[in-house]
């Protein structure tokens, strides 16, 4: 895989949890570009369009939900370019929007181990690729 | 008039018709006797006046009495629960003046009642938003508890010694019972407000039962517990993999947990005509009788379970029932198990008999074709205070 091919951008506002994150996937031999809110998140996906984006819910600024959507906006990129939601909630409006934007996966993070989330990761990039 | 409002009505004018007849009586007998005359003229006098005041009070009570009567009947709908009920009136005197109160009564009855049940949908709403919104909001430290030590485990962060790794599982491991009750309670809450949603794909159910066995394979070993497995072979079928999980996860749980060591537990996934048919026997202390109605119930737990393993929520056979049910499955019991222990009990035959476990048999049946989908229909509109409370974010 490329450098480009392995760059992901992950957008979380609670430090700890994008830390956590990103540390696993650059032992994993990613480049992680780290956003702390949605804006930021949008601004970062749109300037270093990433192989893959992995996005909080509830973010300040803007929503995970509403960043996803004006990601799925941009014609060339944006429109199918892997997104994952990971989030503590997994509500049905939430659920139906993201199956609407193309997003099959909801990860619940109390219910992944890391090491998976890396798998999952790694298998969509090969399914992109 | 009904027969049994009539006799109500001669009841009532009884009493009127006999103070009339006797007052009647002594005034004809004075008059005969001061203006004197004939028997017969008197009879023929007594008769008619006699008739006259029977049709006389009768008309007079009837009219009065109606209002009453048809009172008495109207209170006795309004008793069995017709709130709505008013009844009419153009009279001004007492009995007016009665009805009136009356259906003013029953207006604000009326009011008080609906008042208390729209609360009480508030209330349970209330409380069902409550552990939702608490739910999301303990998942967040409990995910940072979850990937940090999870992170450690792996090494990641560098080599631990083995006492080092055990304290550092151990965390992993209680952080982890924690996200099933969160979990568990959120599921609970969900069934409650009708938002659970059934997204069924195609699923290897096998899998799912030997997913949820690995998390109690240590205590089945600790346990010393014999575990047998039968299984058909199964293609992939239209179930929701999480909850099928949930299902496998908790009955297996309550076998483990109630089954002393040195027990067995078979667990079986049969196939039948149209079933999918789950069974898991156990050994174990069984459900006393007793309890055995309420075992389903939200929160409920058994004395002898409470004393067992103090860790239970109750809320594990709610959920199930319920993920079963709503995909238009059964679920029942027996205990005692007839399933294991008649072989069993051979060996038992000169135990005392409270010593002697029943053992328990959980039946599960989920339609082969599959579970039906199920959309959640609540909107989260807790999101905007969620963001309010930003530090603690989901």
């Amino acid at each position: 895989m490329s450098e480009k091919a392995k760059t992901i951008l992950i957008a979380e506002d609670e430090e700890a949890m994008l830390d956590a994150l990103a540390s696993k996937f650059e032992k994993k031999g990613f480049k992680v570009i780290r956003a702390h809110d949605g804006e930021e998140g949008y601004t970062l996906a749109m300037k270093e369009k990433p192989a893959l984006l992995i996005l909080d819910i509830i973010m300040p600024k803007m929503n995970g939900m509403d960043l996803m959507e004006k990601v799925r906006q941009d014609d060339h990129w944006g429109s199918d370019v892997p997104i994952v939601m990971l989030t503590n909630i997994s509500d049905p409006e939430n659920v139906s929007r993201a199956a609407m934007s193309h997003v099959y996966d909801f990860l619940v993070k109390t219910d992944w181990r890391l090491d998976d989330v890396a798998k999952l990761v790694e298998e969509k990039l090969e399914q992109a690729a | 008039m009904s027969f049994k409002k009539f006799f109500f009505a001669v009841k009532l004018s009884d009493k009127i018709l006999l103070i009339f007849f006797v007052f009647s009586t002594i005034a004809l007998l004075l008059v005969a006797t001061i203006l004197g005359g004939s028997w017969q003229q008197l009879f023929v006098l007594i008769t008619m006046v006699y008739a006259a005041t029977f049709v006389f009070t009768y008309i007079v009570s009837k009219n009065f009495s109606k209002s009453l009567i048809d009172l008495a009947f109207k209170v006795q709908e309004m008793g069995a629960g017709n709130l709505s009920k008013r009844l009419k009136t153009k009279r001004r005197d007492e009995v007016g003046q009665l009805i009136n109160s009356l259906n003013e009564l029953m207006s604000r009855l009326q009011t008080g009642v609906a008042v208390d049940v729209s609360k009480h949908k508030e209330l349970s709403r209330a409380k069902t938003d409550f552990v939702s919104l608490a739910a999301h909001q303990l998942r967040t430290p409990l995910s940072i508890v979850k990937w940090y030590s999870d992170y450690l485990m792996s090494g990641d962060a560098g080599k631990f010694n083995e006492e080092q790794l055990k304290y550092i599982k151990e965390i992993f491991h209680s952080n982890q019972r924690l996200i099933d009750l969160v979990n568990s309670l959120l599921d609970a809450s969900r069934i409650d407000v009708g938002t659970f949603i059934i997204e069924p794909k195609p699923t290897d159910i096998i899998e799912r039962a030997e997913t949820a066995l690995t998390k109690f394979y240590q205590e089945i070993a600790k346990k010393k517990i014999k575990l047998e497995k039968q299984y058909d072979k199964f293609g992939m079928l239209s179930l929701d993999p999480r909850l099928t999980q949930i299902v496998f996860e908790n009955i297996i749980s309550n076998a483990v947990d109630y089954t002393p060591a040195g027990g067995r537990i078979k667990l079986v996934v049969k196939k039948t005509e149209k079933d999918i048919f789950i069974r898991i026997s156990d050994t174990g202390y069984g459900i006393p009788r007793e309890e055995q109605p309420k075992i389903f119930t939200k929160l409920f737990r058994g004395e002898k379970a409470k004393k067992l393993e103090a860790d239970g929520s109750g809320l594990g056979l709610y959920v199930v029932k319920a993920i079963v049910e709503k995909s238009g499955g059964k679920i029942w019991f027996e205990s005692p198990s007839l399933d294991l222990l008649l072989e069993e009990r051979q060996d038992a035959d000169d135990l005392p008999l409270d010593k002697k476990n029943m053992g328990t048999t959980f039946f599960i049946t989920i339609p082969l074709r599959g579970m039906r989908p199920k959309a959640g229909t609540k909107k989260l509109e807790n999101l905007k205070n969620i963001k309010k409370s930003k530090h603690v974010n989901a």
